[in-house]
């Protein structure tokens, strides 16, 4: 206990310079902008900005880029209450009581609840990260390739379970994934593997262009040309302050909605959307006055934005103690970190302290600062939705095309995010999800590297993976979910979360 | 034919491609996998995804409802970016930028032109100076120097 608060005394001395607050600063402005605007959701919103954190040291660099996640996840919102349209998926359940509540002349208040919530819930979320992280990376050290592919494969199947949507396209997007992750040379061998004679493909495929094709090239391709409908609730300064009634009857959601987006946000997948369907259905089950959902209630605001923002930041546990990324978001700030030459997985908490525990304490900053910056400046944001989406687009596909070219300087990558677009944008249509194949992309290296390890230590005997304790009970893990999600093909049943889920995804 | 079907199909050809074009790099034994155990086995799983997927996709949504409204500025987006991709390095970010900017917002979207000019002019030229300048991320200047 007492090194954890001397780590996160180093770690504020680290971010509580006048430069790193500047970055917290601007980083939580731009997320939050990128959240606000439709199209541009966080992922394709990093994967745009990282060039601008090129020439920084690594801790302003992941202090600007952590702000720009939770900017973003935060900004979301703020379309849900006042268009109805979700900022990104994450936002759903808010539209139902935020713009409900928007429609009484409430929107202020759901405005201020929503930043409250997720202010308490990104708090109290970096406490359990900061201390369950470290313990992880401990036992992960104890990992050998064994376990560490079942833990992949696990993590894998979890992700085609949790994503919604048909389990088994899910999966065929995480082997395609894997496919493309295979392209360059093998690490083991030094065979270049399908790379056709281009030189630059030698390095493999980046998992930036992956992104930005797939999310920031595809979601312009299916939404340009359609008519621009939208309609802003414009709250004024005063409306923000919410009565004290509605601070009472946020004060549990919020934190039930705390720790349920935190736990949930932990596992695989969707994980953030997850959390915000739970919440929400568990404040309706509890709530003395039920019928009131739909119709505006401040509780179907509070849970699920608190579940979100927990959701956020409990995804990068995972990420931060073992290397593994749960979702497309976590695995673009992983690549994030490495152009920055920062590693994280279990070494990376023991030999960069100043780095991680920098890290956690500018969580701290970002969300003060979101506080402090979204409500007060939420006229401003509101303006940016008027910018019509016939202008947007293409000022998208401008910092679309400065982002990929600029990790590389390779017009290779810029070539890979054109053919991921197209790609994208017919997996969309053709009712795929894209998210398991970003994550395919990024694991797949350490995956095939941990598989060919495992068989070599074995003499070629598979028998490697059931013969050990911890990979055992991950490959069970990931066969209890592979056969929850084929049941619905062989008992067609009602609707179930995978098909909200879905449905949630869709109409974002 | 079903979308499920045709997505299927897609998928297993490109397991059969992979299959194929994986012949040239060694498999290895069990014992030492070659850099070609593993996508063949990637490959395999996809085929049968895809096989699963043709199976089981009869009732999916039938491929002729399936409505292309944004076709024509889907079109126009990925030739914009298809251009990017050849002439980025050749005629330099601020022109191409330019000339994409410029096809998008006055021919797709057939804006007023003093905006079509504005944003034509101050996107590109203040990106650059943001990017190139301020960030020092360089961008590619062109045959011109510009």
């Amino acid at each position: 206990m007492d090194s954890t608060f001397q780590n996160l005394v180093l770690g504020f001395s680290t971010v509580l310079t006048p430069t790193n607050i500047s970055y917290s600063l601007i980083g939580c402005l731009i997320g939050t902008m990128v959240g606000v605007l439709p199209g541009v959701g966080p992922l394709a919103g990093i994967s745009m900005l990282l060039p601008t954190t090129f020439g920084l040291d690594p801790t302003s660099a992941i202090i600007l880029l952590a702000g720009i996640y939770y900017g973003a996840m935060y900004g979301g919102s703020t379309t849900s209450i006042l268009m109805r349209i979700p900022g990104e998926a994450a936002s759903v359940m808010t539209c139902i009581d935020g713009y409900a509540m928007a429609q009484k002349g409430r929107a202020g208040a759901a405005l201020a609840i929503s930043a409250i919530g997720s202010y308490i819930a990104g708090t109290l979320s970096v406490v359990g990260l900061m201390f369950l992280a470290p313990p992880l990376a401990r036992l992960a050290l104890g990992f050998g390739p064994a376990e560490y592919t079942s833990l992949l494969l696990c993590g894998l199947v979890v992700l085609s379970y949790m994503t919604g949507g048909s389990i088994i396209k899910n999966m065929a997007m995480i082997v395609l994934g894997l496919l493309l992750g295979t392209i360059g040379i093998d690490q083991m061998s030094g065979y270049f593997r399908f790379s056709y004679g281009l030189v630059a493909l030698g390095d493999g495929i980046g998992v930036v262009p992956v992104a930005v094709g797939l999310f920031g090239i595809s979601e312009i391709l299916a939404t340009a040309g359609h008519p621009d409908t939208r309609q802003v609730i414009k709250p004024t300064l005063r409306d923000l302050l919410p009565t004290g009634e509605e601070l009472r009857d946020s004060a549990m959601p919020i934190l039930r909605g705390t720790v349920l987006g935190f736990l949930i946000g932990i596992i695989p997948g969707s994980a953030h959307i997850i959390s915000t369907f739970v919440s929400y259905a568990m404040e309706r089950r509890l709530s003395k006055h039920p019928e009131r959902f739909g119709k505006g209630a401040i509780e179907g605001v509070a849970g699920p934005e608190s579940a979100n923002n927990a959701a956020s930041e409990g995804a990068l546990v995972p990420m931060l103690a073992l290397g593994v990324p749960t979702g497309p978001i976590p695995a673009v700030l992983l690549a994030a970190l490495m152009v920055h030459g920062i590693t994280p997985g279990p070494l990376f908490i023991k030999e960069q302290p100043a780095i991680f525990w920098g890290l956690i304490a500018s969580m701290y900053v970002g969300n003060v600062v979101l506080l402090l910056l979204n409500l007060p400046l939420v006229g401003i944001f509101v303006n940016f939705l008027r910018i019509p989406y016939r202008i947007l687009y293409p000022t998208i596909l401008l910092f679309c095309v400065v982002g990929v070219y600029a990790v590389n300087s390779s017009l290779v990558d810029v070539g890979i995010m054109t053919a991921m677009g197209l790609l994208g944008y017919l997996l969309r249509k053709f009712d795929f999800e894209t998210a398991p194949t970003v994550l395919g992309v990024v694991l797949a290296p350490i995956i095939e590297f941990s598989f060919r390890q495992a068989l070599a230590m074995s003499d070629g005997s598979y028998a490697i993976f059931l013969q050990r304790p911890i990979s055992v009970t991950f490959l069970g893990v990931g066969l209890l979910m592979m056969l929850f999600g084929l049941k619905p093909l062989i008992w067609r049943k009602g609707k179930d979360w995978r098909d909200r889920l879905t449905q949630a995804e869709k109409s974002n | 034919m079903t979308i499920d079907r045709v997505s299927g199909s897609a998928l297993v050809l490109l397991g059969l491609f992979v299959v194929w074009e994986r012949r040239v790099l060694p498999l290895g034994t069990h014992t030492r996998p070659g850099p070609g155990y593993f996508p063949l086995l990637l490959s395999m799983l996809l085929i049968v995804l895809g096989a699963l997927l043709i199976f089981q996709g009869g009732s999916a949504q039938a491929l002729r409802s399936l409505a292309w409204p944004e076709a024509p500025h889907a079109l126009a987006i990925l030739a914009c970016s298809a251009f990017a991709t050849l002439f980025l390095e050749q005629i330099g970010y601020r022109i191409s930028m330019g000339i994409i900017l410029g096809f998008l917002l006055g021919v797709m979207e057939r804006l007023r032109l003093w905006l079509v000019l504005t944003l034509t002019l101050g996107l590109p030229l203040g990106t650059f100076w943001l990017f190139d300048s301020l960030l020092r991320v360089p961008l590619p200047r062109g045959a011109w120097g510009f």
